[in-house]
């Protein structure tokens, strides 16, 4: 029996995908983005959270089985609404065989999506693609550098994988956190462009503008927010580089 | 919104208006009662009496760029008893409120469409019936009575009108004071007419019904002939908006804003059409412009109406003007035909000041003549739990208590005597041929009670139910012990009954049942019982201010609920219930037997307003509200809100005077409710999404 580390559930979650959508967070994740405003995503396993003086646990194990269950319930639901689920985080790909596992028994039953980094291994992230019926990918920097150094880690296992999503004609979303003086400049953005040309199965772009209350949940898990840019500054909103290529926009 | 509309909407939100406003006392009007007393007037001519003088007293104004006119300059109305008979009155009476009839859904369509003279020639043609008792003849005289003080008012106003050229007002005027409506412009003028004397004849939330299907034949007949263009008819229809927020100031109710001033739009006919019209539509739109809390508007749906009204709707939820509520005709109208409705009346239900459904024209119904705590009944049956040998022998104890709470309760209203509105009885069914008045009755004179508390009973059950019998966690006497000492002595069982104790709202079967078999017995108690005027009971899920009310008397609650804290509004989840999502609160609510409990009382969900940013998040929300009417859900209110907006508008009231919140069933301005109404908006369930 697989399990994995989830750490919240929410139902209609109305900024994860079409229709009515449970967005499933799964715990732990390889990138240490300076600005994620979900920080309690990022370590793999519980750890304690203090919420209004109030501790508790954040994580919960769930067998495959047991969240499938769970979710199913609401298949109807879903269906009536052309929605379904979507696994996010943390990085849901970091616990693949769990969510492998949990996709097999949803299949055909349940529209599934996901929200990912696209860091993974190039055969985690083709076997996923193949269970899935949306993804929702984000491109941080197109720059090697710069994206290792504010992530942590290098894209090029993601810009591979963005290759092989592209290949696959599945319909996906491209989300840009529009980070100011980070990745909100035209060069990145025209460079983010590039890559998307003339892909069939993209159906939008979607931006995230950064949002001042990113930092809010550091000290409920022990940690300090340092995002190392200026948050006062308002993200650059510039949508000119996908708008002369035709690709959709949308600010969320 | 045009700009004529935009600069009359300031005009009246900054009460420029007032300047013409008198007391009935400068009036001179005040001491009728006196008179009354002294030469024994009886209590019909009375009421007739007050409404002509309310008629006579009022002076005529025009506001700037007014085409509907009509606006109260007589504040108050005077009461036709002095406190010494009233006093009397009250000792050996049922009086329900205020003692003036209210809460029902008037007839303006037969007198708008015939007008206010051919009613008059109905009422004397009447009055030529020999066989007619004395009651019979002072009634009808009393109509007379009341028809000529607005006719005569309607004349001056048209005097006015030529005065200060306004040639076009004048001219609607003038037929509108005789004849039936000709065009959709004197069809909003005579309704506004009918509307305010009800008003002045101190009847009070007095609802404005199928609006949009009484008017859309007048605005079709005026778009078809090319008398008016669509926004011509848009900018009429949103005066007559308007209209609705000019006097509310001085309109009775438990809190400002409280004025039921509700309309309804949609609903399905027995040919299976779906009326929603352009009219409907109109309504919508100027709502969403004026941004005002009157009218208050519902929708009646159901699980075949098109996802775009659904839709439409929300983007008015949207402004957060807790607007509009929706209600379900799968569920509504079988119940209604099941509490013994005609099939043709409970087609055509409305929805009463805040929620309870009601039969235009028809119906006489009190529909918030008590409210029963059904969490105060299982804080009751508590003393029974140590001789209960299992959860089902406990459950017996609840009903038992139930049924006698409903004993009482009914016991209760017996001598009803209600004050004669002859101006009332005017708009309501057969009451002219019966030439008897209104407050006497109609085709149905039901009752409604509120059950109130039914989350915070339920999951006291499923707790005693999971911690006490099945698992045995917990004596008896360490429970009762605790909630006499509201748990100050025992923070462990606090924490386990409130915290790990299934909770309705969660989507958990079990508790989600022994909701359903709450309201099953609710319903089974008043089943069977007549009322005195033959009519009978009907149980609903609204609360109204009870849950304020039947709070405060309750103490510590096995949920694990304070003395202190409050219980849900309406038919909601307990308000510390750990949140799974709207998802599965819409299924936890929609699971009972709806159809039984008919008096009504909707589902409340909060929403953070940053959730709607965008048109598909709003597409979603239509989406949800869908959803629960498929499922079978009954009635459903939505608002949107900010807590952080809230807290300072308590903290700096003068910064949001035009905030409004959904307050239990009807949408007010945040900074006029009293403080304890205030928190309880602030402490109940948003999702942030």
């Amino acid at each position: 029996m697989t399990s994995g580390t989830i750490f919240s559930i929410e139902e209609f979650a109305v900024h994860d995908g079409p229709g009515i959508r449970t967005a499933v967070f799964l715990k732990g994740c390889p990138l240490r983005c300076t600005w994620c405003h979900n920080p309690e995503g990022q370590r793999f396993g519980s750890e304690l959270m203090v919420k209004k003086g109030e501790t508790s646990i954040c994580g919960t194990e769930y067998a495959a089985e047991d969240l499938a269950a769970k979710l199913l319930r609401n298949e109807a639901i879903f269906r009536m609404n052309s929605g379904g689920v979507t696994f996010t985080g943390g990085e849901p790909l970091a616990q693949g065989d769990f969510l492998i596992a949990v996709l097999e028994q949803l299949k055909g039953r349940i529209h599934t999506a996901i929200e990912t980094s696209g860091f993974a291994p190039v055969e985690t992230f083709r076997e996923v693609l193949g269970k899935l019926d949306l993804v929702m990918m984000d491109i941080k920097l197109v720059d090697q550098e710069r994206h290792r150094h504010w992530t942590g880690v290098s894209n090029a296992i993601i810009l591979r994988n963005l290759e092989t999503l592209i290949g696959s004609g599945k319909p996906f979303i491209i989300r840009i956190p529009l980070i100011p003086g980070v990745n909100d400049d035209e060069a990145n953005l025209e460079a983010t462009a590039a890559l998307l040309e003339g892909a069939a199965g993209l159906q939008r772009v979607e931006f995230l503008p950064y949002h001042k209350t990113a930092g809010a949940k550091y000290p409920m898990v022990g940690r300090s927010y340092n995002p190392g840019f200026d948050t006062q500054i308002p993200s650059r909103l510039d949508t000119e580089p996908f708008d002369k290529r035709n690709i959709t926009t949308m600010i969320l | 919104m045009n700009q004529r509309l935009d600069a009359l909407r300031s005009y009246l939100l900054d009460k420029k208006h007032h300047a013409f406003v008198k007391t009935a006392a400068e009036a001179g009007i005040a001491d009728l009662n006196e008179r009354f007393e002294r030469e024994g007037t009886p209590d019909q001519m009375r009421s007739a009496i007050v409404f002509s003088e309310m008629m006579r007293c009022q002076e005529p104004v025009i506001l700037p760029g007014e085409k509907i006119v009509l606006t109260r300059t007589v504040k108050d109305v005077p009461f036709i008893y002095t406190d010494k008979e009233w006093e009397g009155i009250k000792a050996t009476h049922y009086i329900h409120e205020r003692g003036t009839v209210s809460n029902i859904s008037p007839d303006y369509e037969t007198t708008v469409r015939l007008g206010l003279g051919a009613r008059r020639e109905e009422v004397e043609a009447r009055l030529q019936d020999e066989g007619l008792d004395e009651k019979g003849r002072t009634f009808l005289e009393s109509v007379l009575m009341c028809i000529d003080a607005l006719q005569d008012l309607i004349a001056r106003y048209e005097k006015k009108a030529r005065e200060e050229g306004e040639s076009d007002t004048a001219e609607v005027l003038a037929r509108i004071r005789t004849e039936g409506a000709g065009s959709f412009r004197e069809a909003l003028q005579l309704l506004r007419a009918i509307h305010f004397a009800i008003w002045a004849a101190d009847n009070y939330h007095n609802t404005l019904g199928r609006f949009d299907q009484y008017m859309y034949p007048y605005y079709r007949h005026d778009i078809d002939s090319g008398v008016l263009t669509r926004e011509e008819a848009f900018d009429l229809l949103e005066e007559f908006f308007l209209t609705c927020n000019k006097d509310s100031d001085f309109y009775p109710g438990m809190q400002q804003g409280d004025n039921g001033q509700s309309i309804v739009l949609g609903g399905r006919d027995a040919e299976g059409n779906y009326l929603f019209n352009e009219i409907s539509e109109m309504c919508l739109k100027a709502s969403y412009e004026l941004r005002l809390i009157d009218p208050k508007i519902n929708i009646r749906v159901d699980s075949r109406t098109p996802d775009e009204v659904f839709e439409k709707g929300s983007r008015l939820t949207k402004i957060g003007l807790g607007f509009p509520q929706y209600s379900n005709d799968d569920v509504v109208i079988p119940g209604l035909v099941r509490k013994g409705y005609s099939e043709e009346d409970a087609r055509n239900y409305v929805v009463a000041a805040c929620w309870e459904f009601i039969i235009p024209k028809v119906a006489m119904d009190i529909v918030n003549i008590d409210g029963l705590s059904l969490a105060a009944c299982v804080k009751d049956s508590l003393p029974a739990l140590k001789g209960c040998k299992d959860y089902e022998d406990f459950y017996c104890e609840v009903e038992k208590n139930i049924f006698r709470e409903a004993d009482r309760i009914c016991a209760g209203h017996k001598g009803l005597y209600m004050i004669p509105s002859p101006m009332m009885s005017l708009l309501m069914d057969g009451t002219i041929e019966r030439a008897r008045d209104i407050s006497l009755g109609c085709k149905y004179n039901n009752f409604g009670i509120h059950g109130t508390g039914l989350a915070t009973a339920a999951d006291s059950l499923a707790a005693l139910k999971k911690f006490f019998f099945e698992q045995k966690r917990f004596s008896a006497e360490r429970l009762l012990d605790a909630l006499e000492h509201d748990f100050n002595n025992d923070p462990e069982l606090k924490e386990m009954l409130r915290k790990e104790a299934p909770k309705m709202g969660q989507d958990d079967d079990e508790v989600d049942a022994i909701g359903t078999a709450l309201l099953d017995s609710f319903d089974k108690a008043l089943e069977g019982r007549v009322n005195e005027r033959g009519g009978i009971y009907r149980a609903g899920t609204g609360t109204a201010m009870y849950y304020i009310w039947h709070a405060r008397d309750l103490g510590a609650t096995p949920d694990g609920r304070t003395a202190e804290e409050n219980i849900p509004a309406n038919y909601s989840p307990s308000l510390f219930m750990k949140q799974k999502g709207p998802v599965s609160v819409i299924k936890s609510f929609s699971k009972p037997h709806l159809e039984r409990v008919i008096n009504g009382g909707p589902l409340t969900l909060e929403f953070d307003r940053t959730v709607f940013r965008n048109d598909e998040s709003i597409r979603k929300l239509g989406m949800l509200v869908k959803t629960f009417i498929t499922l079978g859900g009954h009635q459903l209110q939505l608002n949107t809100v900010s807590r952080e907006e809230l807290l300072d508008a308590k903290a700096h009231p003068e910064n949001h005077r035009q905030l409004i919140v959904r307050v239990w069933g009807w949408s007010g301005y945040f900074v006029e409710l009293d403080e304890c109404y205030q928190d309880h908006v602030i402490s109940r369930i948003e999702f942030d999404v």
